[in-house]
């Protein structure tokens, strides 16, 4: 094949070329360009700019505030991707053991996963608003609350609302991930281990566990980057607070970027975030490597 | 089940057993799909109220006078509008970022050269670039070339966020494909735009439609660009406008706002039911693979 195109030069040029110019453009020159923004002071709102240096890092890395965020956003993130993958983990155990409907089973749940992430974080602030909220109903009925609790006043119950928001979420992805995992569990191995005596219990653990571990560690992993990201839900349901304890990461940039136009600043966060991710993500791809040993 | 014989006992009697908890199973399996299924429920019996019935208490499931007030609102000449920028933005994402993609993903997949794996590993590892850094650095950059507040500034942004996704899904799907056809198309004298539309096109039409609505939805779905890049209504698509409105003008109308939450979810849910293999292959292609 490589003959065949190789005769065609300008045809392998404008293959390469849209897909080279979009990516330099807007990932490499942009990224180019944060490192350098997060080195100077750069704010849109000033004529002048200067370059100060590693002035932005270290402003960040001693800020008791900055890492307040930094141990929120681990903390909502890697709760909702434990809680989701758990879930998602056994709703699939749960649909792979269903003879009839499981496509159903498996499209309802998966509606979660489609719904845009604006419609979750305005549904969010319904169901839990304090005075008529359902969730506050619900509690109340059962006898668990008095009168009404303010969810997104209360640093934990706000992180709660935005864990349940992410998990809500991710489960649909986590159950498709696991379901596909349990396809590659060969059958003939349950049932001799079922012959030999094994029961539910063993068999999950001594078999499907292990065959499955590594989709799921990788499920995790993406959806872990992927709630990095995710901004919406903290921004319009909590908008990070009550003091910062819903303000990721992300929420973070936004209002370092946009509400005290420091866009040096902004960058810097952004530089440090790509740097703890890719050794982050390569001490866990080391991992998972090993296990595949 | 296979195994007949000495290791069961009586058959029968197990399949009585495995009959039960069939129907044990199903009844938690429905019980679970509530769970996860009842705030879209709550939505949208919440969009069908009156705005004094929304803070009824104890909330009713099927709205007592059903009214269509909020979806008056929703489907406003005004709210339509974000609707309209959020469709032409969306569509013209898939397009770009599908087309260039697709190219882009024929080339790695028919070209075999060093630096051919690295590619789309890096291509791969950008996904992970912290998307507030790209707004704040892309922002910069259209505010300089002038394209903030336009559709294109949008368009481009949500292209990054995609294309890396495209070419590894459509990188596999060319992979799968036999290259004899074209090439023996080639050795025939056919030009490579021949090529591209008699051979390969048919062939690789239900991925590219697989990253089409890849596309499409992730458009459809993007916040913070639609917030700092669009600073007017004429251009502001849906989840920003939906955003602001929600924090603004909207306060405590409940109906109001989740009949535009229902309206924002539908195009999705419809793309959903009419494409549904191709979301599933959509999110699981790259991952299954790593």
């Amino acid at each position: 094949m490589n003959g065949v195109l190789t005769r065609h030069p300008l045809f392998v040029v404008a293959l390469f070329a849209p897909a080279a110019i979009l990516v330099g453009v807007l990932t490499f020159y942009p990224f180019i360009n944060g490192v350098l923004l997060s080195f100077t002071n750069y704010s849109p709102l000033y004529k002048d700019t200067s370059f100060i240096g590693f002035d932005n890092y270290a402003y960040l890395l001693e800020d008791p505030a900055f890492w307040d965020v930094v141990k929120n956003t681990l903390i909502m993130i890697v709760s909702s991707v434990v809680i989701a993958t758990v879930l998602g983990f056994a709703l699939a155990l749960l649909l792979d053991r269903i003879p009839v409907g499981r496509r159903t089973f498996r499209a309802l749940i998966f509606q979660g996963w489609i719904v845009p992430w604006v419609t979750v974080a305005v549904l969010w602030g319904w169901i839990f608003n304090a005075d008529y909220g359902i969730i506050n109903w619900t509690l109340r009925n059962l006898g668990l609350i008095d009168g009404i609790l303010g969810w997104t006043t209360d640093p934990v119950r706000a992180q709660i609302v935005i864990v349940s928001g992410f998990v809500w979420r991710i489960i649909p992805f986590m159950m498709v991930m696991a379901l596909a995992g349990l396809q590659g569990v060969p059958d003939e191995l349950l049932d001799s281990a079922r012959v030999d005596g094994a029961g539910p219990l063993q068999r999950l653990r001594h078999i499907i566990l292990p065959l499955c571990a590594n989709v799921m560690l990788v499920a995790a992993l993406l959806q872990a980057v992927r709630l990095f990201q995710e901004i919406t839900l903290p921004w319009v349901v909590t908008q990070g607070g009550p003091i910062n304890a819903t303000t990721t990461l992300s929420l973070y940039t936004y209002k370092a970027a946009f509400q005290q136009w420091d866009f040096g600043l902004a960058s810097t966060v952004g530089i440090l975030w790509t740097i703890a991710l890719v050794v982050i993500a390569s001490v866990y791809l080391k991992f998972l490597l090993r296990r595949h040993d | 089940m296979k195994h007949a014989g000495p290791v069961t006992g009586s058959t029968a009697q197990n399949a009585v057993g495995e009959g039960r908890f069939t129907l044990a199973r199903l009844a938690v399996a429905t019980i679970a799909t509530l769970m996860m299924l009842w705030p879209i429920a709550w939505m949208v019996s919440t969009s069908f109220k009156r705005p004094e019935a929304v803070f009824e208490l104890p909330p009713r499931w099927i709205p007592e006078a059903p009214s269509l007030a909020g979806y008056e609102v929703a489907l406003s000449a005004a709210v339509l509008r974000y609707f309209l920028n959020s469709v032409i933005v969306a569509s013209a994402t898939a397009l770009l970022a599908t087309g260039a993609g697709a190219l882009c993903a024929y080339g790695l997949s028919r070209l075999r050269f060093r630096g051919n794996r690295a590619v789309m590993l890096a291509l791969l590892g950008s996904l992970g670039l912290p998307i507030p850094l790209l707004m704040v650095t892309l922002y910069l950059l259209f505010f300089r070339v002038g394209i903030l507040d336009s559709y294109l500034a949008l368009i481009l942004g949500h292209t990054v966020i995609t294309l890396p996704v495209v070419v590894w899904l459509l990188k596999d799907f060319f992979d799968a494909l036999p290259r004899e056809f074209e090439e023996a198309a080639f050795i025939d004298g056919a030009s490579p735009a021949q090529v591209i539309r008699l051979v390969i096109l048919p062939l690789v039409r239900p991925g590219l439609a697989a990253a089409a609505i890849f596309v499409f939805v992730t458009s459809w779905n993007e916040f913070i660009f639609g917030m700092t890049f669009i600073s007017s209504d004429t251009y502001r698509p849906i989840p920003a406008a939906m955003g602001l409105l929600f924090l603004n003008e909207f306060q405590y109308r409940w109906g109001d706002t989740m009949a535009v939450a229902t309206v924002v979810t539908l195009p999705i849910m419809l793309l959903f039911v009419l494409f549904q293999r191709y979301f599933v292959s959509g999110i699981t292609a790259g991952a299954v693979k790593g």
